[in-house]
């Protein structure tokens, strides 16, 4: 193009002008060159070969968990760690052996803590040995001198005041694993590093981030061996400036749990395989939460010796296991009160109609057996719950759809995860006739309306849906999402957090048919023939539904044996949920124990302890006051029968006595 | 195409540009070896391998793009830069998914980096503006309207990446790119002190302490905000204590002690400034010098005003990466995190030099060539 070559050299003065620029700069970057390498080399050669700049990391204390009455349930506590610096590190051989004396370890295992860490880079110090004593803390301390490259890390570690109680609640902390690092780093976008300890489950692992606060840090100047020549504050060092940055607490967290409680809980599945959960039933609130058998948390933050570890690894009865919340059971006869509710809702019948009930109930080819031999005979609907009479539940299941059941059981949160803040929870299982032809392809049996009616068969639940769903019936239809914080406040106590109780649905259950159930559910307890008088303690004014879980399906035969005397793996589980004061609900508490054999023998009294625990704290008066009106009552009662008997005894001379009948279900 | 004509190619090939790119990359190969060889984590040791690749890839990819005729260089541009734009805003979307800052596209087993592709696409796309509107006459603030609007957009995409440093990037090749087309300097000289003068009043009165270092993370979370004083002190001891004749090749103690991080990437200067010392580094820089000057006497040796305003461009795209890379290991700037051309570790790096200098000497062999 004509006139383009003009025009190009008519930019050739700016093109000249960016040259010289350029140049400038250059010359520039060479003069500084000159300044650092030539003018002050010297002093950098001396400072590259003799001192070295450390940065070292200051831990940020996690932060602490409280119970909901301010008492600590976790806490931290400083620890000593040997730990040697590659680095620094002169005469190895002579070294290792020194300290092997001092730490009582072979030389070969430093060895090998040693080489495990040699693709890292030689200045960070290799842990050799952790809890240091006092006595090793100060041979190290004072032999200094002639061990260099090792020093001593102090270290804070986690405490858990109740051990293995509610440890699968609080969960444990422990060193994040190398191939947990890059998964942790891109999802939370935080700088985890080899050797932080982050939660591993419970509270612990759930609110790990608001736990964990800021790691800070310090530069010190160290000479060739090691050893702290001195702290470097916020100076400028060769022109640049140093900032040591303070280590920031974690936040602390306050939960809704009652330790009393949860200790209350504790002791009373001692020796058993199961758990108990209490929730507030007008807020949610999880009080207590405790799983048997457990582990001890802090044995994790401490670093797991290995004959710990398999001493869990190898108990058949997983400690690590969550029993409230990551393992869902066949809740048994506790869950004909749903049965109840789904019929006196539908109009199936009535509170006051009666039905027959004989031993068993004959379905086409097969005969469905109540629990008690004799059967019950005429039956409304609060005896059929006080007896838990089984008869009557396979009479209400043949007037109504399992679907219509279902509904109900929903409506009362069975079925799905309750959204507590702990992994893995379980959603138990509600069939519908849609979910079974989809899951086994074929279509739903009349029979298996009667099992679910009594709660076996394909029905499952956790105890912490058990127990949210009776506190919905004690408070009116109301269920809540169950809360375990209360709130997270920082170190210097404002409030970052709280939670709120939060209503997931309302069961649109109508007040007559609660009503109903709450009275039939009291006399569960407090009637002489219900099935939970015995073990029902005094003070609490339960009200509540006893259940057995079949293990597995039996014959007539083993149905009527005694479950003491079956193998272990085959006995029932017991369950028992319920709320209290009867009259004017607080907490609802479900408990289940793996093989306990009945309800009322083995989960009653877990419950029972735990609202004795509750009644005792917060409502002393009332307690006093109950307890002392129930053992009224319980006397005279006894006198009556007592005179009974003796009646009885005398009537028929030749003394046949009738022992004792426990009732159980 | 008959043999005699193909010896002419190649007689006439201007192999100014890959011959020195060459030079300095070879020694950045050697000082990678010894940066990464020395420390005692064996996980970088066959890195050099990998960058030697990377270059072979890059060079042949340079040489196809010198055998493309400048017409298309300019005819594409617009294309190119809207394809660009496309990428740009894909890796934004794809990026919100995988969480994180996200500056790559994967196709099939590469990583691919549009921010490096998009500083050739801009200065395509503003020497192609820059020639079409009155290439005579100098430029005011109307004539920068558009072309200001052209080089913000990818700035933008890039800085939200987050990338500050390529993004800032981006405006400096802008500006240079803006001055050679004659940018009237009453002009500069405005945009200069409205610059200076929200800038420090933003800094000073609008974010307050603690949002300035959240500003700063935010933006660009490579750079080692809590350590940026640490590194910068690191990289000085190693730079200073190589004197004047250096440690010697493989005795860095700074990078095998790994007190310097990334010394195998942006560090790579501080290095090579230990083991070779002052005159070392002003062998390196006398190369760099060299190079940027055969861009400049090219860009005005041209006929056509388009290929001027290209190779100026590239010109410098070299210059900043070069000088603020030096300038932020000897603490004369803040760490931004730019590779050093040709040294730092980097397929995407490499490769974006070698296409530059592709079409540089593809516009050089334009003049007697074709």
């Amino acid at each position: 193009m004509f006139g383009e070559d003009d025009i190009v050299k008519s930019h050739k003065l700016r093109a000249d002008l960016i040259g010289h620029i350029m140049v400038i700069c250059f010359l520039g970057i060479v003069a500084r060159l000159w300044f650092l390498q030539v003018f002050h080399g010297e002093r950098f050669l001396e400072y590259s070969t003799k001192n070295r700049l450390r940065k070292e990391i200051q831990k940020a204390p996690r932060g602490m968990i409280y119970s909901r009455n301010n008492q600590v349930m976790v806490y931290n506590t400083p620890r000593f760690d040997a730990v040697i610096t590659p680095q620094f590190l002169k005469n190895k051989k002579e070294t290792i052996k020194k300290l092997s004396v001092i730490l009582e370890m072979t030389e070969k295992q430093i060895a090998k803590r040693l080489k495990k860490y040699l693709g890292q880079p030689k200045y960070v110090p290799v842990i050799i040995k952790k809890n240091l004593s006092n006595r090793e803390l100060a041979i190290i301390e004072t032999e200094n001198n002639k061990l260099p490259g090792v020093t001593v890390n102090t270290f804070i570690s986690r405490e858990y005041s109740d051990k293995e109680i509610g440890s699968h609640l609080v969960g444990y902390i422990s060193e994040i694993s190398q191939s947990q690092l890059p998964k942790y780093k891109k999802r939370d976008r935080f700088n985890y590093k080899l050797g932080d300890f982050i939660g591993q489950s419970g509270i612990e692992q759930k609110y790990d981030l608001k736990l964990r606060g800021e790691d800070g840090h310090v530069f010190v100047e160290v000479d060739a061996r090691g050893r702290m020549k001195r702290y470097i504050g916020n100076e400028s060092l060769f022109g640049g400036t140093i900032n040591n940055k303070q280590s920031k607490p974690g936040n602390n967290i306050k939960l809704t749990i009652d330790r009393d409680m949860q200790i209350a809980a504790y002791k009373a599945l001692e020796g058993k395989v199961g758990s108990a959960v209490a929730v507030d039933v007008h807020t949610g609130e999880i009080l207590t939460m405790v799983s048997r058998p457990s582990f001890d948390p802090s044995q994790f933050s401490r670093g797991l010796s290995s004959e710990y570890w398999n001493s869990l690894v190898q108990n058949e009865n997983n400690p690590m296991w969550d029993r409230t919340v990551q393992e869902h059971y066949a809740p048994g006869s506790t869950f004909k009160t749903i049965t109840a509710i789904a019929a006196l809702e539908e109009g199936v019948i009535t509170s006051d109609k009666e039905l027959s009930c004989g031993p068993s109930f004959r379905l086409g080819k097969r005969n469905y057996h109540d629990w008690k031999r004799g059967g019950h005979g005429m039956t409304d609907v609060y005896k059929s719950l006080r007896r838990s009479v089984d008869v009557y539940y396979y009479k209400l299941a043949t007037l109504m759809d399992i679907d219509t059941i279902s509904e109900y059981a929903k409506r009362l949160g069975f079925g799905k995860k309750t959204g507590i803040e702990l992994s893995r929870e379980r959603p138990g299982l509600i069939p519908t006739k849609e979910w079974k032809k989809k899951r086994f392809g074929i279509p739903w049996q009349k029979g298996e309306t009667l099992s679910c009616a009594i709660g076996q068969s394909f029905v499952l639940a956790t105890p912490l849906q058990l127990a949210l769903a009776y506190a919905a019936i004690a408070n009116g239809g109301k269920v809540y999402k169950p809360i375990l914080l209360k709130e997270i406040f920082t170190n210097e106590g404002e409030v970052i957090q709280k939670a709120d109780t939060e209503l997931i649905s309302n069961a649109n259950i109508s007040d007559k048919t609660l009503k109903t159930i709450r009275k039939a559910l009291s006399q569960v307890a407090y009637d002489p023939k219900g099935t939970a008088w015995w073990y029902k303690g005094f003070g609490t004014r339960m009200a509540g539904k006893t259940g057995t879980a079949q293990v597995r399906s039996m014959n007539k035969k083993e149905l009527f044996s005694k479950c003491e005397e079956m193998p272990m793996k085959s006995r029932h589980h017991g369950v028992f949920v319920g709320f209290a004061p009867s009259h004017d609900p607080k907490i609802a508490v479900a408990s289940v124990v793996e093989h306990g054999c009945h309800g009322s023998s083995a989960a009653v009294p877990v419950v029972r302890d735990v609202m004795i625990a509750y009644m005792k704290k917060y409502y002393p008066q009332d307690f006093k006051r109950y307890e002392k009106e129930d053992r009224a009552f319980y006397k005279k009662w006894i006198a009556a029968r007592y005179k009974k008997k003796e009646e009885v005894k005398t009537n028929a001379e030749a003394g046949q006595t009738s022992t004792e009948n426990k009732e159980t279900e | 195409m008959n043999f005699t004509r193909l010896l002419e190619i190649f007689k006439r090939y201007d192999i100014t540009f890959f011959g020195i790119s060459t030079a300095i990359f070879l020694m950045g190969l050697a000082n990678l070896y010894s940066a990464t060889n020395a420390s005692s984590s064996s996980h970088m040791a066959g890195l050099y391998k990998v960058q030697l690749a990377w270059y072979g890839i890059s060079l042949v990819v340079g040489v196809i793009v010198s055998f493309i005729r400048p017409k298309n260089f300019f005819r594409y541009s617009y294309l190119f830069y809207a394809f660009n734009i496309f990428l740009l805003i894909m890796v934004l979307i794809l990026g919100h998914k995988g969480m994180g800052a996200q500056r790559w596209i994967l196709l099939g087993p590469i990583r691919f980096q549009p921010s490096e592709l998009s500083k050739i696409a801009l200065i395509l796309v503003l020497a192609r503006w820059f020639t079409k509107s009155n290439p005579d006459r100098e430029m005011g603030f109307k004539e920068l309207l558009v072309p200001g609007l052209l080089a913000f957009i990818p700035t933008i995409l890039i800085v939200l990446e987050p990338d500050l440093g390529t993004g800032l990037l981006h405006l400096l090749v802008f500006f240079i790119m803006c001055f050679y087309r004659k940018l009237r300097w009453k002009t500069i000289g405005v945009i200069a002190i409205l610059g200076i003068i929200s800038g420090g009043f933003m800094y000073q009165f609008g974010l307050k302490e603690y949002q300035r270092k959240r500003v700063v993370t935010f933006l660009n979370p490579g750079s080692d905000a809590r350590g940026s004083g640490y590194n910068a002190i690191q990289s000085k001891i190693a730079i200073g204590s190589g004197q004047f004749w250096g440690k010697g090749f493989r005795k860095s103690s700074q990078a095998s002690l790994n007190y310097l991080p990334e010394n195998h990437t942006d560090f790579v200067f501080s290095i090579f400034n230990e083991e070779h010392g002052f005159f070392g580094s002003l062998l390196i820089i006398s190369l760099y010098v060299i190079l940027l000057y055969r861009f400049i006497h090219l860009a005005t040796s041209m006929t056509r005003i388009f290929d001027s305003i290209v190779v100026m461009g590239i010109m410098s795209l070299f210059f900043w990466h070069t000088f603020i890379n030096m300038g932020m290991v000897m603490g004369l700037m803040p760490i931004v995190g730019l590779p050093l051309p040709l040294m730092s570790y980097g397929g995407s790096s490499l490769l974006t030099f070698s296409i530059c200098n592709g079409m540089a000497t593809s516009i050089s062999n334009s003049r007697n060539l074709f």
